[in-house]
């Protein structure tokens, strides 16, 4: 017998995968019965690599960090390239620890990534909680950014930091 | 008008690639090359990608294009963290101004 | 199609150039790492210019595959053959 909480995922899995076929072959009906098969292989896979309910994730999260991550990336890029075009004479570089609320390693790996394409950082190593970030300037509040996005990331794992 | 803003997306795409090729010629080491590159080149692509997309008339396709973004979009932030690690790792000191 | 997507395109390859130009006399084994990024998202951003630039949509297509292999091919490579050659040739 099958829970509910396996036939939601199901249900969920199974409808994203079938947008992502839709997006893929650009809306054309074609090729109906190699989607089916595909779409049904993904979702049998999705389920034997990620077991329903073992992920708490929060969809309303994830919105609010795709926002969060644009915004921040548009800044981070223009901020690079202000300073490329100014040249060695812009770079205050130096390197700064932080140390992470995040509990799992899954959302500290996404957090380490992420920093590589928000303004003024790049994760250098990341040690169990200890991040190593490069910093292109000390002089910018790079602690309250780390902060900003970690909070993000939090809410949508659901995790309390 | 969305041939406009489309030629204007283009153009500020193109813009950010050479500014993240400026950066990787211009910066002392490899840690704020990474900096140039993975966020100006990414923001470079998000550009031209939205100019693009914005010209499609099918929703899928357009859709489609979006969807590149993400996935280059983990690649570089993988990649750059993946090359981060290792020159760390190699002992690589990261630059830093003598004058202060 | 704004007529803009070819010589931009051309543009973005000029930069690939420019930039692996400078890689090959890059000082370290780390900056020709570089590279794996570099035609990661250059070369996405190519591919799609192209593909509005006249030539079809299978290039757009193209363009995913490449992503998903700039991501698994920089790993790859960052693990095993930039540690191996640094040590003899830095």
């Amino acid at each position: 017998m099958m829970s509910s909480v396996t036939m939601t995922a199901i249900l969920c899995r199974g409808a994203l995968l079938l947008l992502l076929w839709w997006i893929l072959t650009e809306g054309s009906r074609d090729g109906w019965l190699m989607g089916i098969v595909a779409v049904g292989c993904a979702l049998w896979l999705s389920l034997r690599l990620v077991t329903p309910g073992s992920v708490r994730f929060s969809l309303t999260g994830l919105a609010a960090f795709i926002g969060f991550f644009i915004g921040n990336s548009v800044r981070g890029g223009v901020q690079v390239a202000l300073i490329a075009l100014q040249g060695r004479r812009a770079l205050q570089p130096g390197t700064l620890e932080v140390q992470l609320h995040l509990s799992s390693p899954a959302p500290r790996i996404l957090m380490a990534g992420t920093l590589g394409l928000m303004p003024g950082t790049v994760s250098v190593r990341l040690d169990g909680r200890w991040l190593r970030l490069h910093v292109i300037d000390e002089r910018m509040p790079i602690a309250a950014e780390v902060r900003a996005l970690e909070s993000r990331i939090a809410r949508m794992f659901r995790e309390r930091i | 008008m969305i041939e406009l803003v489309s030629t204007i997306l283009l153009c500020v795409g193109g813009f950010f690639y050479f500014a993240g090729t400026l950066g990787l010629l211009r910066f002392p080491d490899v840690y704020s090359r990474l900096h140039a590159l993975a966020k100006a080149d990414n923001l470079g692509l998000g550009c031209i990608l939205l100019g693009l997309a914005i010209q499609e008339e099918s929703l899928a396709a357009a859709l489609k294009l979006v969807l590149v973004w993400p996935l280059a979009l983990s690649a570089s932030a993988t990649v750059s963290y993946a090359i981060a690690r290792r020159a760390d790792a190699l002992g690589i000191k990261p630059w830093r101004r003598e004058d202060r | 199609m704004t007529g803009l997507e070819f010589p931009l395109a051309l543009f973005l390859l000029t930069n690939l150039v420019v930039a692996l130009l400078a890689a090959v006399r890059g000082p370290t084994a780390a900056d020709r790492m570089l590279m794996a990024l570099l035609f990661g998202s250059t070369g996405v951003g190519i591919l799609v210019l192209l593909a509005y630039a006249g030539g079809g949509s299978d290039l757009v297509d193209v363009a995913l595959v490449l992503a998903l292999l700039a991501a698994v091919t920089g790993i790859a490579f960052a693990r095993r053959a930039w540690h191996a050659g640094d040590k003899s040739d830095d």
